[in-house]
Formats: structure tokens, sequence, C-alpha cells
């Protein structure tokens, strides 16, 4: 095999990081003297790229039917019995062969240590459990949110009980948790349904500001979708277009890309400074999509502005 | 230090699931789920079936929490089960050829998975070009590997899971894997190499 050949054939591994030092070391001193390597380089990350278009991020949707239908299997599940002590014990001292001879001595010691603890120390703060933050309930917690017929929201929010509320979203109480389901870090489909809501009030500054936190933030696709349709009407005020400028720039989906550029160009585009020099930097970096390189080409060519020139 | 906390936490957790606290198992799946939905929904492009796996991945999970004894992460022993409900699910798919989400519909062919997927074309041609032909290509490519090579694969570049850890999961050597992984982007390569 020749030295190009070889270092062809750990190309895809040299992308993935799976090379050992050495192997990268050589590769990068033959590719400094093999511009054909190199151009094989450039092909395979192209490739490599072109894999992400195929990722799919299941939608909010799918995840709550799923969860939904596993609460509603787990009812008929009986409880799974805990481990017990003689349980623990056989772990104790069939998984830790380091103590040779006096392992079984060594670990019913541990036992007896561990049970005359837990007579002689009290529970209460310094339990594990408590510290782990397990035992903290967690008050208004948003579970679920529903438009209904009339207009009206209604909401499922923990507490030491689950209680329905219902009202209008201009309504304080529903508004403050409406807009903190909206940031809920656990439940991407709480998050979309929220936003979804909200996006009708975009005109009121929390809730545009809420969307602009999502659409720059929030790590679910579905829900950054949610939060650029809401913000639609408002492509032309300052905060929005930053936002969208931002995502233009790193939002790791093609949609959102997409999406964003629409938004900012618009039908007509007007010359702008600002914008310009965002859409030069959109090519700086190589966009991989062609409908985004080739619509910021043609707007910059339109602007008489540079693609080429940063 | 952070990570070390979430680790003590999730032990926590597990500890207190296996005690029968129902509030813990439902933060154990929560913390786990959508890696576990988007694995599945990827390997088999079946909405239904990346549904029935969570289901099935999970219940197994609960029914089997007091024989995991902290013998490898919870992150691992989660994932070797998901990885083989997946592998037979693909390997029934082998012999049945039920490969395409494309279904026929009274108002022409469907793709099941435009439901899903977030970025659709929206009509504009450049974008059709784009997601069309390339997508097309690779889905037939990916469809030609074994069901082990698509996932490793799947582990790998979609996943970010290190070999090593790749390895654990799938109950093979780091080598073994890399090896996989080696013929998988081969294939690829060869297959897709003119397209790009």
């Amino acid at each position: 095999m020749t030295e190009c050949e070889s270092a062809r054939a750990n190309f895809a591994l040299l992308l993935y990081g799976e090379l050992s030092f050495d192997q990268e070391e050589r590769i990068e001193s033959h590719l400094d003297r093999c511009g054909d390597c190199r151009n094989a380089l450039a092909r395979e990350k192209a490739l490599h790229h072109a894999f992400d278009s195929l990722e799919i991020t299941p939608s909010p949707s799918l995840l709550r039917e799923c969860r939904e239908d596993l609460a509603a299997l787990l009812i008929d599940e009986p409880r799974p019995v805990a481990p017990g002590w003689w349980d623990r014990f056989i772990d104790a001292i069939t998984l830790r062969p380091s103590a040779g001879m006096l392992r079984p001595v060594g670990a019913l010691s541990l036992v007896l240590m561990g049970f005359a603890a837990a007579r002689v120390i009290p529970l209460g703060e310094a339990s594990g459990f408590m510290s782990a933050g397990l035992g903290d309930a967690i008050p208004g917690h948003v579970r679920y949110v529903e438009r209904e017929p009339d207009g009206r929201v209604q909401l499922v929010v923990d507490e030491t009980r689950q209680r329905v509320l219902s009202g209008n979203v201009d309504e304080q109480p529903i508004r403050g948790l409406l807009l903190t389901a909206a940031r809920d870090p656990n439940d991407p489909g709480l998050r979309a349904e929220t936003l979804e809501i909200l996006n009708a009030q975009a005109q009121a500054a929390d809730i545009r500001n809420a969307l602009i936190f999502a659409l720059q933030h929030d790590p679910n696709d579905g829900v950054r979708m949610k939060a650029i349709d809401g913000l639609k009407a408002f492509a032309a005020d300052p905060e929005v277009r930053s936002a969208l400028k931002y995502v233009l720039l790193s939002d790791s989906n093609r949609g959102m890309r997409t999406q964003a550029i629409d938004l900012l160009v618009g039908k007509n585009p007007a010359y702008d400074r600002e914008m310009v020099s965002t859409l030069q930097e959109v090519m700086q970096r190589g966009e991989q999509l062609v409908y985004v390189r080739e619509r910021c080409r043609t707007i910059l060519e339109a602007m008489n502005a540079s693609a080429e020139t940063y | 230090m952070h990570l070390k906390g979430l680790h003590v936490e999730e032990t926590a957790l597990i500890r207190a699931a296996q005690a029968g606290d129902h509030d813990a198992f439902e933060q154990l799946v929560r913390a786990y789920d959508q890696s576990v939905l988007r694995l599945a929904l990827n390997l088999l492009r079946s909405p239904e079936d990346a549904h029935d796996v969570y289901q099935e991945a999970f219940l197994r999970v609960y029914r089997n929490l007091n024989a995991f004894r902290f013998d490898c992460s919870f992150h691992t022993w989660l994932y070797r089960i998901v990885t083989n409900l997946c592998l037979d699910q693909m390997r029934k798919r082998k012999v049945r050829r039920e490969e395409t989400t494309v279904l026929a519909t009274a108002d022409g062919p469907l793709d099941r998975m435009d439901a899903v997927t977030e970025d659709r074309a929206d009509g504009d041609p450049l974008r059709h070009m784009f997601s069309g032909q390339v997508r097309r290509r690779i889905k037939e490519v990916l469809g030609e590997l074994t069901p082990r090579e698509r996932m490793v694969f799947e582990l790998r570049h979609y996943q970010g899971l290190r070999l090593r850890r790749i390895g654990e999961v799938l109950g093979t050597t780091e080598e073994a894997a890399k090896n996989c992984l080696f013929r998988a982007t081969q294939k690829m390569r060869a297959a897709l190499g003119d397209f790009i």
C-alpha cells in the first residue's frame, strides 16, 4: 500500500478523532507534502458533512406520545422489589476480588459497620438522599399546557399535588407559569406547546423575549422552529434580527438557517451594512447548505457587495 | 467536579428507583429518553418502530432495574438494551425487506419520515435538489450496510460515542468497533465518492 493509499484509508477515522497520536502525525506530515491527498481529505470532509443532513430529530409530539404511553404501561407493572441486604452482601463479596482471602471478612465487616453507623447516626439533613435534592418538592412546575376552544389556556402544575389552572394568557399568574414552562429544561414537548400558545401574543415584549431566548438557546430543533414561527411577524425588530443573524451563523439545523435567511432578507432586500457583513461571514464560514449559500451570494450581488471580500 | 456531582446524583436516582420511587425512575427516563428515541428513529427510520423500541427498552429497564449492579454505567446498560432491540428489528427487516418508509396513498407516495424531519423542502427548487438527490443516495447506502455496521456508524457519527464506549455497548472490543466503522465508511465512500 502506498503512502497516499494508507493515508486516505484512514481519513474517516481521522475525522472522527479515533487515530492514535502517531497515526495522526504520520497523516498530517504526509498532507503537508501531498496536494492530491489534501484535496481527497476535503472531499472526505464534504462527505462527512453530507451525512449530517440525514439526521432526524424526534418531534416533540412523538416524544410526548412515547412518554405518555410508557406512563400508562407502568401503571400496570408491579413495583420492582428493592434488593435486600442479602443481595447487597453477595454483591460486596463477589464483585470485589482485590481483597483476596479476606474478601468475605472485610465485606462482612463493612456491612456490620454500615449497619451500626445507620443505627447511631440519625437520619436528616446528612442523608444522601436529601442532599442529592431528590426529597425536595418542586413548587410551580408546569407539567402540561393546552389551549381551550374559547381561547383560554389550561395548565397542569406540579406542587405538592397537581392542580388545574385555567385562564387567559394575559392574566399574570398564567402568563408567569407559561414563561417558566417555556424554559423547562426537562420537557421539550412542553416547551414546544407553550411556545405555540405564546406565539399568538408575541407583540408583548416579555413573550417576544422568551421566543428570542428559545430561538437562540433551546437545544431542541422543534422548539426553535416554534420560536421562529412566532417571530416571523417581527422580523424587522432589531432584537429579533439580531437573533436571526445568530441563527443564520450558528444554528446546526439546516431548516432553521434557511428560515433565518428568508426572514432576514425578505423579498426586496434593501442595502444594510450590518446585513452585508453577516452574509459575508456566512460565505466565509463555508456554509454547507446550497440554498443558503446561493441566497447569500444573490443578495450580496443585488446589494453590489462582494461575496469574496471580507 | 460537575461530572462527579452528576454521577453521584444519577447513582442516587438509580438507588431510589430500585427502592420503588416512581418519580426517581421518571427522572432517569427523562435524562435519557430523548437520545434513546433519536437513536431508534435514526436507525429504524420509522416513528412507529422507534416508539415501540422506546416502550420496550424502558419497560425492560423498569423490570430489571434491581438486577443492575453498577458493573457499568447506567448509560451503557441502557444503550445495550436499546441497541439489541434495534439490531433485532433491523435483522427482521432485512429478512422481510421492509426498509422503505414510503407509503402508497390515494394522493401519491408519502414518506412517513416527512412527519418527523424538521427541515422540509417547502417547495424551493434549490433545497429540493440538495435534500432530494444527496439524501436519497445516502439513505440507499445506509440501507446497504449490515446491521452492525449501521449501528456502529450511527453511534459514532450521530450519537457521538467514542469507539471504546461503542465496544462496551455492543459487547465487543474497541478494535472490532473500529474495524466495523472502517468498513462502513469505506463502503459509503465507494458508493458516494462521485456524488460529493
